[in-house]
Parts: structure tokens; C-alpha cells; sequence
């Protein structure tokens, strides 16, 4: 009734094909055209997500992270938004090359995406029970009975008490972490191999952050789905993830599992991110922050975009912007000297 | 939302309350109503000494203020000063004129500037979009007796080229009107260019704060999550942002109510239709006060109604504001 992709999924998905990505983002760029300038907020993101994994990207606001996010799910206003180049590729299709009403029906479908601020992101005028069953009414076609009993299952699975009763309340009777919760079994609502969560628990409190990304691993695993967190918290990505790619200037600046990431930093960015982490049984006078600011996307500098900020940064860099490249097993760095800033730890 | 309706209710009585002692003073001090009286050359003193007796004249205000308002419930709003005709039969039919009047151009209003609003907002900086902000800008500002004489011109013109009325120009009702359905298909068409004439301001005005708050709003969070959601364009449109951008558009429609009513005076002097503003204004020509504080507070009625509809509608519209 909702078309092919529909019946496809309706009765259980294909398997992919072993070792074959479930989402794909290659050489991706997206550029704003403003009246002052250009933005070149993503410059060729690569990377691919397996099922069942998750892939977190790390970066600073103005990284690009989160536009890269938008960008799958096609939430890119257009204008001021371009994508200029690349692909994504959700199974295998190309989703640049489908039709629009083909892609409308991927989205909360195949990919599912997960907000920052469930204040704003729900619609206050609506019933959280109404806007979790309003997903599944519009892409399986159920009655509102079906829908609403879907929803009150949702709420349940994402840890809302009584959630019966709970159908009926709006956002803004919600706590932070109730209001995402809710979010989350909206996203969950068409059973997603795809999770984008952006920023999930920015918004909330620390003790109620850990109980939303321990509810995403949770679901993660029990789903199968794969999990794409996009944050700049390094304590989420060293808890959750089990790959990182750390974004800086709308690039990727290096990729690999959490623990060598983490341990062995092979660009000097990273090494910097690293640094500016409180260590926990130490005393410090100071934190050792990076020095200056991350580039405007109006004016990314020539050569490594990161060569102002950098402590091994020579002529070298200043001229000729280095490419991810492999630097090991399932890592690549994006540094002119990796091997210098991975061996001088 | 029971309880803040009944709410809603509770607080329009004080407000009804005050209003009458305000139109009861104001228009107390503007003179003596005897004073047109004492000129008349055919009415003696003692003829007037009667009617300031028999109407509490030589009371202190506070009295005669009490004894006006008590009044309303049991005798409507009383005579008028000199004949002894009640004033409330002849305001219920010029009120239920007015209303038929006022309350087509508003719903006209407000759902054409829905529409405009909404288009305007989702092409942004499109021809329709400078085309609309063009013309509410010309709608804005024309006055409106002005744009009804430019429409009855035309349509004179029209009949002196073809021969057709297309429109009468006057008047609520043919000579003839029937009974039926055929008397309210010729009220509707004896309604149509007044309508638009009192509609034309409105329509101006509702649509650029349509337009405002439907811009808001299709680029808040919720509209992208709708999109993340894979609801169609349309539906997200009119569904998710139409909702939170009628509730500003709303607060605007019901406080306007009272200068489309204004406006009312204007286009029933110029249509000849025997209405509240007519009535208004005969009433202000002779000089009696009774009449005009009766039409005061009927009006006064009618705008505190709509503003509690107003509010019944945004309770319903958001949740956030029902507080219970």
C-alpha cells in the first residue's frame, strides 16, 4: 500500500550482505550560500557505518557534524544549503539519485534521527502519544487504535512509567529526560537500521545523560540497528562508541576504533582534544586547552585547515592540505607528521 | 479546558461591569441631555422638569448610575429621551445587521489571509510573495469608504456597459426579498461588495502576521523533526507549523474584532444599510445619551464574546495555555 520499499520492509528487511555498510557517506560536501560569503560547512566526509555498530563523530560546534547529519536525512534547507558533491548510500542506493517521495519514505523508515532539545523539537501543540503513533500511521497506513497502542509499547520500551496514561500528555508536561525518551521511541517507531542521534543528551542533566545513552546503547544492541552519535563530548564517545571519527573544519581529521583513538592520538587535534580533559587523580593548576579558535567556515585557512592552531605545524602544512589517509588497521589520520604526533605522546 | 473556559467566563463579567460605568461617565460629562431640549421652542419647562424627574436627572451620578445599570436586565436600555419608544427592539435589529456584516468579512478575513499568509511564507521572497506584500500594503492603506466607492463605481460602470447588475450597491434587502432560502441568497448578495469592503483592511493585516509567524515557525525544530519524521511537504505545512502559526495570527483576529466594527460605521453610511453605525450616527445627531451608552454597551458585549472566543480557540489550539 505505501509502495515497494514499503512492502519490503513491512514483512521484515533483506539481509545486507556480510561485511556490506548500511549507510555510506562518501566524499560528501555541503556548502551555504549566504549574502556574506560561502560557508563550506562539510569538505568531503567519508565514512560508512556498519550494522550493529556504533560510529560516533566527534567535533566542536561549527565542526560540520551535525550538518553531515542533516544532510542524510535531506533536512538541508535548500537555499541557503548545497550539496556540491558526493554520495550517501543507505543499502547500497544511492539516496541523492532517488526520487523525493522514495527518500521521504527512508526517513524515520530506514534512517531514523534523534534530536537535541526534545523541547523544541517536539511539536507543543500535539500529544507525545499522538506524535509517536502520527509516524507509524504515516508510513504503515494503521488505524489511530493500532497506532496509539504501538505508541504506549514505545513509551514503555524507552522507560516511561505508566505509559499508558502518559499517551495523552503534552511535551511540556515531560521531564528533560522523559521529553527524550519520547523522542527516541519516535525514532524507534518503524523499527530504523539506521539511529542518527545528534547531540542526544546536551540538553540534560548528568545523571539524566547517562541513563539516555545507556537506553540508546541498550536499544542499539537489542535492534540491531546502527548507531550514528554525533557529540563533542569525548566522555559519551569513550562510553558508547565503538568507532570515532573526529571532525574539525568539515573534515574528518582522523578515524579508528574508540580505545586507539583514545590512547594513541595520530593527528595533532585530537592529541590537543585529549589534553584539554581534566585527568581525574591528578591535581593541575590549568587545563591545557588548544590555543586560538576553529576557523570560520567563511575562510578556512590554506593548506591543513588546522596549521594555525598546531604545535607541529611547519611550511609544509600551510601549503598542502593533507588527506585522510590509512595509518593503520581501521584508522587514518589526516596530518602531514602523524607518525610524530602518535610516537611524540 | 472546561475549567478555563468557565474561567475565562468568570473574568468577562468584572470587565463587562467596569465598562458600563465608563460609558455611563463618559458620556455623562460630555453635557447636560436636556440641553437640546431647552432649546426646543415647543417644549416648556415643565415638560422638562418631568423628564429630569422621571429619569433621575437631579440624582447624584452614583445613582443614577445604579439605576441605569440595574435597569438594563429588566427593561433592555429603557425609552429614548423623548418619545416613548424602548431603545433595545430597534438595537436588536440593527445589532443582528451589523453582526451578519461584520462576522462574514472577518471569517472572509481571516481564512483569505490564512491562505495568502501561509504561501507568502512558504515561497519566500517569490513573486506571489512580493505580489501579496504589495497589494496587503495597498490594502492597508486605502481607506475604506474610499475602496467601496471605487467598488460601486465599478460595478455601476459595468451595468451601464452590459446592462447586468452584478452587485446591488445599496441596502440590505430587494424590495421584494421573499422568504426562505431566497431572502438569505438575497442578503448574501446585497452583502457581497460591503464584505469585501470591510474584509480588504483586514485581509491586509492578518496575512503579513500570518506570514510572520508561519516563517517562525517552519524553521523551528519540531518542523524539521516532522521532515525527519517522512510526513509529506503538505502535511507538515498544514498540520504541524499551520497549528503553532494560528495562534499568534488568532490573538491578532480577535483583538481587530472591535476596529472592524469601526469599520462597520463607515461601510453601512456609504452601502445605506440599516445597521449598528447608522444607527450610531442618527443617534448622535439627535442628542440623546440613552441610545448611545445602550450602543456602547452592546458593543462593549460583543467584543468581550469575541475575545472569549478568542481565548476558547487558543486553548484549544495550545495546550501550554490551559492551565488546570
Amino acid at each position: 500500500m505505501n509502495g515497494d520499499y514499503n512492502a519490503a520492509t513491512a514483512s521484515g528487511r533483506s539481509p545486507l550482505p556480510p561485511g556490506e555498510p548500511v549507510l555510506e557517506v562518501r566524499d560528501l560536501h555541503v556548502e551555504f550560500r549566504t549574502r556574506r560569503g560561502t560557508l563550506r560547512a562539510v569538505n568531503g566526509v567519508s565514512w560508512s557505518l556498519e550494522p550493529g555498530e556504533t560510529l560516533a563523530i566527534l567535533g566542536e560546534s561549527g565542526s560540520g557534524k551535525s550538518v553531515s547529519a542533516q544532510a542524510i536525512m535531506g533536512l538541508i534547507d535548500s537555499p541557503p544549503g548545497f550539496i556540491t558533491e558526493g554520495e550517501i548510500r543507505f543499502r547500497g542506493e544511492d539516496l541523492f539519485a532517488l526520487s523525493e517521495d522514495r527518500r521521504r519514505r527512508i526517513r524515520g523508515d530506514g534512517v531514523a534521527m534523534v534530536f537535541q532539545d526534545a523541547l523544541t523539537a517536539l511539536n507543543p501543540v500535539f500529544s507525545v502519544g499522538w506524535q509517536i503513533a502520527e509516524t507509524y500511521r504515516v508510513h504503515r497506513g494503521t488505524s489511530k487504535r493500532e497506532a496509539y497502542a504501538k505508541a504506549a509499547e514505545l513509551l514503555d520500551r524507552v522507560g516511561i512509567p505508566s505509559a499508558h496514561e502518559r499517551l495523552n500528555s503534552y511535551p511540556h508536561e515531560f521531564s528533560g529526560g522523559m521529553r527524550q525518551r519520547a523522542m527516541i521511541a519516535m525514532a524507534l517507531a518503524l523499527d530504523p537500521e539506521v539511529l542518527i542521534a545528534d547531540e542526544p543528551t546536551t540538553a540534560l542533566d548528568v545523571t539524566v545523560q547517562a541513563q539516555i545513552m545507556d537506553l540508546l546503547t541498550e536499544l542499539r544492541s537489542e535492534l540491531g540497528m546502527g548507531l550514528v552519535l554525533i557529540t563533542h563530548d569525548l566522555a559519551v564517545v569513550a562510553e558508547n562508541a565503538d568507532r570515532v571519527a573526529v571532525m574539525y573544519a568539515g573534515r574528518i581529521v582522523e578515524e579508528g576504533t574508540v580505545s586507539e583513538v583514545f590512547t594513541e592520538p595520530a593527528h595533532p587535534y585530537t592529541l590537543g582534544l585529549m589534553h584539554s580533559i581534566p585527568p581525574l587523580h591528578r591535581r593541575v593548576a590549568a587545563l591545557d586547552p588548544i590555543p586560538g579558535t576553529p576557523p570560520n567556515p567563511a575562510r578556512i585557512p590554506p593548506g591543513c585547515p588546522f596549521h594555525p592552531r598546531c604545535a607541529f605545524a611547519r611550511q609544509h602544512c600551510r601549503e598542502v592540505e593533507p588527506p585522510l589517509e590509512r595509518v593503520g588497521e581501521g584508522r587514518a589520520s589526516a596530518c602531514h607528521y602523524w607518525e610524530e604526533v602518535k610516537g611524540g605522546e | 479546558m472546561f475549567q478555563y473556559a468557565l474561567r475565562r467566563l468568570l473574568i468577562s463579567i468584572p470587565v463587562i461591569a467596569l465598562a458600563t460605568f465608563i460609558i455611563f461617565g463618559a458620556v455623562t460629562i460630555t453635557g447636560d441631555p436636556l440641553q437640546e431640549l431647552r432649546q426646543a421652542p415647543n417644549i416648556t419647562q415643565e415638560q422638562i422638569d418631568q423628564i429630569r424627574e422621571s429619569r433621575g436627572l437631579d440624582q447624584p451620578f452614583y445613582v443614577q448610575y445604579w439605576r441605569w445599570v440595574t435597569d438594563i436586565p429588566t427593561e433592555g436600555f429603557g425609552d429614548y429621551l423623548i418619545s416613548p419608544r424602548p431603545i433595545w427592539p430597534d438595537l436588536q435589529r440593527v445589532m443582528g445587521n451589523t453582526l451578519q456584516l461584520v462576522i462574514a468579512a472577518e471569517v472572509l478575513a481571516f481564512v483569505v489571509a490564512i491562505a495568502l499568509g501561509t504561501i507568502s511564507a512558504k515561497r519566500q521572497y517569490s513573486v506571489f510573495d512580493y505580489a501579496t506584500t504589495t497589494i496587503s500594503f495597498f490594502g492597508y492603506s486605502m481607506p475604506s469608504f474610499w475602496f467601496a466607492l471605487i467598488l460601486q463605481l465599478i460595478v455601476v460602470q459595468i451595468f451601464f456597459a452590459t446592462g447586468v447588475r452584478i452587485f446591488p450597491i445599496a441596502n440590505l434587502s430587494s424590495a421584494d426579498p421573499g422568504t426562505g432560502l431566497a431572502f438569505v441568497l438575497d442578503r448574501m448578495h446585497h452583502l457581497v461588495l460591503p464584505v469585501i469592503s470591510l474584509a480588504i483592511f483586514s485581509i491586509a493585516s492578518y496575512s503579513r502576521y500570518m506570514r510572520a509567524s508561519m516563517l517562525e515557525v517552519i524553521n523551528s525544530d519540531y518542523v524539521r523533526t516532522a521532515r525527519a519524521k517522512g510526513l509529506r511537504e503538505g502535511k507538515i505545512t498544514t498540520r504541524h507549523a499551520m497549528r503553532n502559526a494560528l495562534i499568534p495570527t488568532i490573538t491578532v483576529a480577535a483583538l481587530s474584532f472591535g476596529t472592524l466594527m469601526s469599520g462597520a460605521i463607515v461601510i453601512e453610511t456609504v452601502f445605506g444599510l440599516d445597521g449598528m453605525g447608522r444607527y450610531f450616527i442618527l443617534q448622535l445627531g439627535r442628542r440623546d445619551p440613552y441610545p448611545i451608552m445602550a450602543w456602547l454597551t452592546v458593543v462593549a458585549v460583543i467584543i468581550v464574546i469575541f475575545n472569549l472566543i478568542a481565548d476558547l480557540v487558543y486553548g484549544y489550539l495550545d495546550p501550554r495555555i490551559r492551565y488546570d
